[in-house]
């Protein structure tokens, strides 16, 4: 065989081959995802601080993280907030869902006004958001909440001032930030549900909260579990809001794991010990990746 | 048809480069020996928003800054080329200062004073261009961090200063003391909401306002000679424990609220002061504008200043702050030139004046106080006593970061009652100590 031909066979075989078409992709990927998780980790075995110099590797950043005063308070608010952001998000979502679905099915405009006004909600950047709130829970005058609770004759509440109720605070702006992403996706997954399936069970004389918990929600399960993964990922990643509305205080009270990176990389200048606190993050964060990855193959599979 | 088209072609080539040749000539007789504008070439100038013309939505000082700029460039030849950096000036200088270790630091770059020692590697010395200006026009405190080895490295342009306010129709004579606050303060409530406020949140202001000032008053000292921490050792641990032990008494007498936690910065403040339920606070100088604004020009017919109090009544300190200009090109003909600049802008009497006028500022060289183009405020000479007499500026040393955070978080968990002022200052022993 000759080389020409040789050469001719080969440029066909890679013209039939997905890889010419995969490697552009592959060549972004691996320089916006892949090499910047592989430096954050090369990074967090360092001592590297934000203003340059030499740096050494190390292990210390990972033994100042786990031994720090902090690092127990530090996954205990993250655990509560990410926890009952992540329920509240869910439930809310869902009845907003089942909510604008029945008043679409009834032809009530409010419901396409009921969506957007949810929705208006998701768009608005973290940090107007944790703004606005801030606003809402002041307790000096200018604050709209302890207002309406003075003239309901009740005292004032101390909503940023109190370490348990400022985590509390933070927690419902974000559930009232991420219920509208919930919304969406239930909302989504109620259109997909078998009429005749839901008619049926009608027929057959199941009652209304019959329908939902044994027609509805078994149907409905494989969504609301990709769900319950994407809304995780995403309030463990909240800093914006947080950093907005108390910075993390009072103390370390509302200190979440974002927000600790972004303290220790942008305000301490410790690259390393922000990068060793970003890998745990990334455990975190794949993990929950894992398990979605994992429920969407089950889903395919039945 | 075609020749004539060609030779006119020739002959429009011909002028056009005639002419040319001829607005060279007549451009070079005519500039004599001063260039024209830019011609020397630009000279980077990097600041953050509100110090720049980039980015900054205050027309004011976008106009001063521009005809500032435009009037230099057309006496000296240079161009000035605006950079801005970000609205987090501790983002900011992070930045900065990894681009300085690395050789790419802009010609000239604005500096948060209290950093700038760490800079002292990187900038450049700017003696031999300082004709007209006097190192001892500078305030004390500034010029400890402008100067490194007998070298002036930097050039401070603006100030600021912390001090207690007070309403002079509530307090006749301000408090000098602690016990004399708790006294005051214990006599104002339920004539006011808040009797005394203080920032006691997670910001810079809870340390320049609050805290350093009561600690340095005791003779305490955050780091050691070398600038390691050093706040939880011998009489520095015992000044920090009786400053976080004075916080909390505010707040258990019931004079201050624990809403303070709220409150990281000066300005956080304004809101409470401007409903009129406060009868004192901690603040700084900065603040007069806006609430003079907001309140409709009543604020300094209805409040007088004093030095912030200190646990004995004597040994005052406050704290001050500023910014700075360091310059980092190598090319001697380009540090003169941004001295030159930074002098017409922001340095020398008329542009210190004119740029404290727009911003609000104070001016650091004390001659700029006497010269009938700065307009200050009914504040402004007792401003200028303390900033001669008691201020000083953090220490500009790497673990002044991790320092900062531990205390301020301190603070917050002392005026919320998560922790005593032991545990507290324990905890945050701990946590700079790694």
């Amino acid at each position: 065989m000759s080389v020409k031909a040789a050469r001719r066979r080969w440029i066909e075989a890679l013209a039939g081959s997905p890889l010419p078409w995969l490697l552009p992709l592959a060549l972004v990927l691996a320089f916006t995802f892949i090499y910047p998780i592989i430096e954050i980790i090369r990074l967090s075995f360092t001592n590297a601080g934000l203003t340059g110099g030499n740096y050494s590797y190390t292990a210390r950043s990972y033994r100042l993280l786990f031994g720090s005063p902090y690092f127990s308070d530090m996954i205990k608010a993250t655990v509560i907030f990410v926890f009952f952001s992540v329920i509240f998000q869910m439930l809310l979502g869902f009845v907003i869902a089942l909510l604008v679905d029945q008043g679409a099915k009834r032809g009530m405009r409010a419901s396409i006004v009921t969506r957007t006004a949810v929705l208006s909600a998701w768009a608005i950047p973290g940090v107007i958001i944790g703004i606005i709130w801030n606003i809402l829970y002041q307790e000096s005058a200018a604050g709209v909440l302890n207002y309406l609770l003075h003239a309901l004759g009740f005292g004032s509440v101390p909503f940023l001032s109190d370490p348990g109720a400022a985590l509390a605070s933070v927690t419902v702006a974000n559930i009232w930030r991420g219920t509208a992403f919930s919304m969406i996706l239930l909302y989504a997954g109620i259109q997909t549900l078998p009429g005749d399936v839901l008619e049926a069970a009608k027929v057959d004389g199941a009652s209304a909260w019959q329908r939902l918990t044994r027609v509805m929600l078994p149907l409905l399960a494989p969504i609301i579990l990709i769900n319950l993964v994407i809304v995780s990922i995403d309030t463990f990643n909240t800093f914006d809001m947080v950093l907005a509305l108390t910075g993390g205080g009072p103390g370390r009270s509302t200190e979440v794991v974002a927000l600790s990176i972004y303290d220790l990389i942008f305000q301490q200048f410790h690259l390393g010990q922000g990068a060793a606190t970003a890998v745990l993050l990334l455990a975190i964060n794949a993990i929950m990746t894992a398990i979605y990855l994992r429920l969407e193959r089950t889903e395919e599979i039945t | 048809m075609t020749e004539t088209k060609a030779v006119s072609r020739k002959e429009f080539l011909k002028l056009g480069g005639a002419t040319l040749a001829g607005a060279a000539l007549l451009g070079g007789c005519g500039g004599g020996n001063q260039s024209s504008k830019g011609s020397k070439g630009p000279i980077q100038w990097q600041a953050i928003p509100t110090y720049s013309t980039e980015q900054n939505t205050d027309q004011q000082r976008v106009n001063y800054l521009n005809k500032a700029i435009s009037n230099w460039e057309n006496s000296s030849g240079w161009s000035i080329k605006p950079l801005v950096s970000s609205s987090d000036i501790t983002a900011a200088n992070a930045k900065l200062l990894q681009q300085a270790s690395q050789g790419r630091a802009p010609d000239i770059s604005q500096v948060d004073s209290y950093i700038f020692p760490r800079f002292f590697k990187y900038a450049q010395p700017l003696d031999d261009y300082l004709d007209g200006l006097s190192l001892s026009d500078w305030f004390p405190f500034a010029r400890a961090h402008m100067v490194s080895g007998g070298k002036v490295l930097g050039l401070q342009f603006t100030t600021d200063v912390r001090a207690l306010f007070y309403r002079k129709d509530l307090v006749s004579k301000p408090p000098k003391s602690w016990d004399e606050v708790l006294k005051v303060g214990k006599q104002l409530k339920g004539k006011v909401q808040t009797p005394f406020l203080f920032p006691a949140g997670r910001d810079e202001g809870t340390m320049t306002t609050t805290l350093l000032p009561y600690f340095w008053s005791q003779g305490g000292e955050l780091t050691d000679a070398s600038g390691k921490p050093a706040f939880g050792k011998g009489k520095n641990r015992d000044a920090m424990l009786s400053s976080l032990e004075f916080i909390q008494e505010c707040v258990k007498s019931g004079i201050t609220p624990k809403k303070a936690t709220q409150y990281g910065i000066e300005t956080d403040m304004d809101g409470d002061i401007a409903s009129g339920s406060v009868g004192m606070f901690q603040g700084a100088n900065f603040q007069v504008p806006l609430l003079q604004q907001i309140t409709g020009n009543k604020f300094t017919s209805k409040w007088e200043v004093s030095i912030i109090p200190s646990k004995s009544g004597s040994n005052f300190v406050t704290s001050a702050g500023g910014q700075m200009w360091g310059v980092f090109t190598k090319d001697k003909k380009k540090q003169k030139a941004s001295v030159d600049f930074l002098k017409a802008a922001f340095v020398g009497n008329k542009g210190m004046a004119g740029w404290c006028n727009v911003g609000g500022y104070l001016p650091v060289r004390k001659p700029v106080y006497n010269v009938p183009a700065y307009k200050g405020d009914k504040y402004t000479a007792t401003f200028r006593e303390f900033l001669q007499k008691y201020a000083r500026n953090r220490p500009g040393v790497d673990s002044y970061q991790d320092i900062s955070t531990a205390l301020q978080v301190a603070v917050t968990q002392v005026v919320s009652g998560q922790k005593s002022p032991a545990q507290a200052l324990d905890t945050a022993v701990k946590t700079v100590s790694g």
